[in-house]
C-alpha cells in the first residue's frame, strides 16, 4: 500500500503533533515529519497543510529575522490548535487500534 | 544564498502560480506569499535543483492545491453567517441522519439509495399526469374526462397522449445531461405542481367513489322515510297480506319489518318482512266501524293471521308482466 494515501488522511494530525512541543518553520516541520518516519511527506503538502491550519485558526504565526539566510515563518499551536489536536489524537488512536485488532484477527485467522 | 539560487526560486515560484490556475489571484497570492523564502531553506539543504529536489513546479502546484484545501479551483466554502442558510444547513445534516436512520427499516442502508430505485416510477406517473394536464387544457368539451386524458370524449386520443406522454417523460428522465440552474428550477416547479394536480385528482376521485353509495341512499331516495307500507283496494278498505314486485318480479323491499306499539313488552317485534303492510295496526286509514288497532288490541291481527287471511293477494302483479 502506498504511504501517500495513508499520508493524506492523517496529515493534519501528523503537523499538530510536530508542533506540539516546539514551533517551527515549513521546511523545519517537514524535517521533523521525515525525521520521524513520514519519509514519503512532500515538501508542498507540508507547505500547504501549514497555510490550511493557519486559515482554520489553528496556528499562530511570527517572522524571525535570520541573518544567514532569508527571514523564517515560524508557526505555533494554539488554543484550538492544542484542543484540536487532543480530540483528532483521540480519533486517530480508536482508529488505529480497531485497525490493529482488525489485522491481528485477521492474521491469526 | 547567490543570486543564481534567487533566480531559481524565482522561476519555479512563477511556474507553481502559473500552474495554480484557475484559483482567485487572492488566493494564488495567499498560498506563495511564503515560498520564497521556504523554497530557500529547501536549497540551502543539500544539493540538487529544485526540480530535482521537489519534482516539476506543476506537481508542486497539485500537490500544494490539494493540501491546501483549494481542490479543483474551488476554495472551501467560507463559514456562511447567512441565518438562512444556516438553518438549511441544519436541516439537511437533520435530514441525512434521519435518511440513514430510516434506510434499514426498509432493508437499504438509506433511504435515499431506496428512492432512487423508485426513479422511473415517477417517471410513468409524472407522464401520466403531464398528459392529464396537456388534456385539461386542450379539451375545450363539456364531457367528463374522466381519469384518461381524454380530448372531446376520445379515448384513442386518450390512449395516444397517454403513452406519448409517459414515454416523453421516460427519455427525458433518463438523458443524463445535468440541467441549467433555471431549466432545473423549472423542472422542481413543474413537478411541484404536477404533484399537486395528483393529489386533488386523487381527493375528487375519492369522495366519487364515496359519493356514489351516499347521495343515493343517504340524500335523494324519496322513500327514505317509508317505515311501512298500506294498501287500500277500490272500496277503501285495508288490505293485509299484501306482495310488491317490481316489473321484473323481484320483491320491492320498503321501510323497516318491524312492529312498534305492543304497550306491554314497549319493545320491536319482528314482522314477515315480505308482506304489506308489516304493522296493519298503525294503519292511517280506516273505514268506520273497521277495528282500530289501539285500541282494541284483541283485534290486531299478527303477521301470520294476516298471511293466513289474504295468502293470494288478487292485487300481486304476474311476474312476467
Amino acid at each position: 500500500m502506498d504511504t501517500t494515501q495513508l499520508l493524506k488522511g492523517v496529515l493534519d494530525l501528523a503537523v499538530l503533533a510536530a508542533l506540539r512541543d516546539e514551533d517551527g518553520y515549513g521546511y523545519d516541520i517537514l524535517r521533523r515529519l521525515r525525521t520521524a518516519g513520514l519519509e514519503d511527506v512532500g515538501d508542498a503538502s507540508v507547505y500547504g497543510t501549514l497555510r490550511r491550519l493557519f486559515n482554520a485558526g489553528l496556528l499562530n504565526s511570527y517572522v524571525v529575522p535570520s541573518d544567514e539566510g532569508p527571514h523564517r515563518k515560524y508557526y505555533a499551536l494554539n488554543a484550538a490548535g492544542r484542543a484540536e489536536l487532543q480530540q483528532s489524537g483521540k480519533i486517530w488512536d480508536g482508529f488505529a487500534s480497531t485497525m490493529n485488532d482488525l489485522l491481528r484477527e485477521r492474521g491469526t485467522a | 544564498m547567490n543570486g543564481t539560487d534567487i533566480d531559481e526560486i524565482t522561476a519555479y515560484v512563477e511556474a507553481v502560480r502559473a500552474a495554480l490556475v484557475g484559483l482567485p489571484e487572492a488566493t494564488r497570492d495567499e498560498l506563495t506569499e511564503d515560498l520564497p523564502e521556504h523554497l530557500a531553506e529547501v536549497l540551502a539543504d543539500g544539493v540538487g535543483s529544485l526540480t530535482e529536489r521537489l519534482g516539476t513546479p506543476e506537481a508542486y502546484a497539485t500537490e500544494l492545491r490539494i493540501s491546501a484545501g483549494f481542490v479543483g479551483g474551488f476554495p472551501d466554502p467560507p463559514p456562511t453567517t447567512d441565518p438562512l442558510a444556516r438553518v438549511r444547513e441544519r436541516a439537511m445534516l437533520r435530514l441525512r441522519a434521519a435518511d440513514a436512520r430510516v434506510g434499514p427499516l426498509l432493508g437499504y442502508p438509506r433511504v435515499s439509495e431506496f428512492l432512487q430505485l423508485l426513479r422511473p416510477a415517477w417517471w410513468v406517473l409524472r407522464g401520466y399526469l403531464a398528459a392529464m394536464v396537456l388534456a385539461w387544457i386542450l379539451d375545450d368539451s363539456s364531457q367528463p374526462m374522466g381519469l384518461l386524458p381524454r380530448i372531446g370524449g376520445s379515448d384513442v386520443v386518450a390512449l395516444l397522449l397517454l403513452a406519448a406522454g409517459v414515454l416523453g417523460s421516460i427519455w427525458f428522465g433518463r438523458r443524463g445531461a445535468p440541467l441549467e440552474r433555471l431549466p432545473r428550477y423549472a423542472l422542481y416547479a413543474g413537478s411541484a405542481v404536477l404533484v399537486l394536480v395528483a393529489l386533488s385528482g386523487f381527493l375528487s376521485a375519492d369522495s366519487n367513489a364515496r359519493g356514489a353509495d351516499f347521495t343515493d341512499v343517504g340524500y335523494s331516495d324519496p322513500y327514505n322515510h317509508v317505515e311501512d307500507v298500506y294498501i287500500y283496494d277500490g272500496q277503501g278498505r285495508l288490505v293485509e297480506g299484501a306482495r310488491l314486485f317490481d316489473q321484473n318480479g323481484m320483491p320491492i323491499r320498503l321501510g323497516r319489518p318491524y312492529c312498534f306499539g305492543d304497550d306491554h313488552a314497549g319493545g320491536e317485534v319482528a314482522a314477515d318482512d315480505s308482506k304489506y303492510p308489516y304493522c296493519p295496526e298503525n294503519a292511517p286509514f280506516r273505514l268506520p266501524g273497521e277495528a282500530g288497532s289501539a285500541s282494541v288490541p284483541s283485534a290486531r291481527p299478527t303477521p301470520s293471521e294476516g298471511a293466513a287471511s289474504a295468502a293470494t293477494p288478487s292485487a300481486a302483479p304476474s311476474p312476467s308482466r
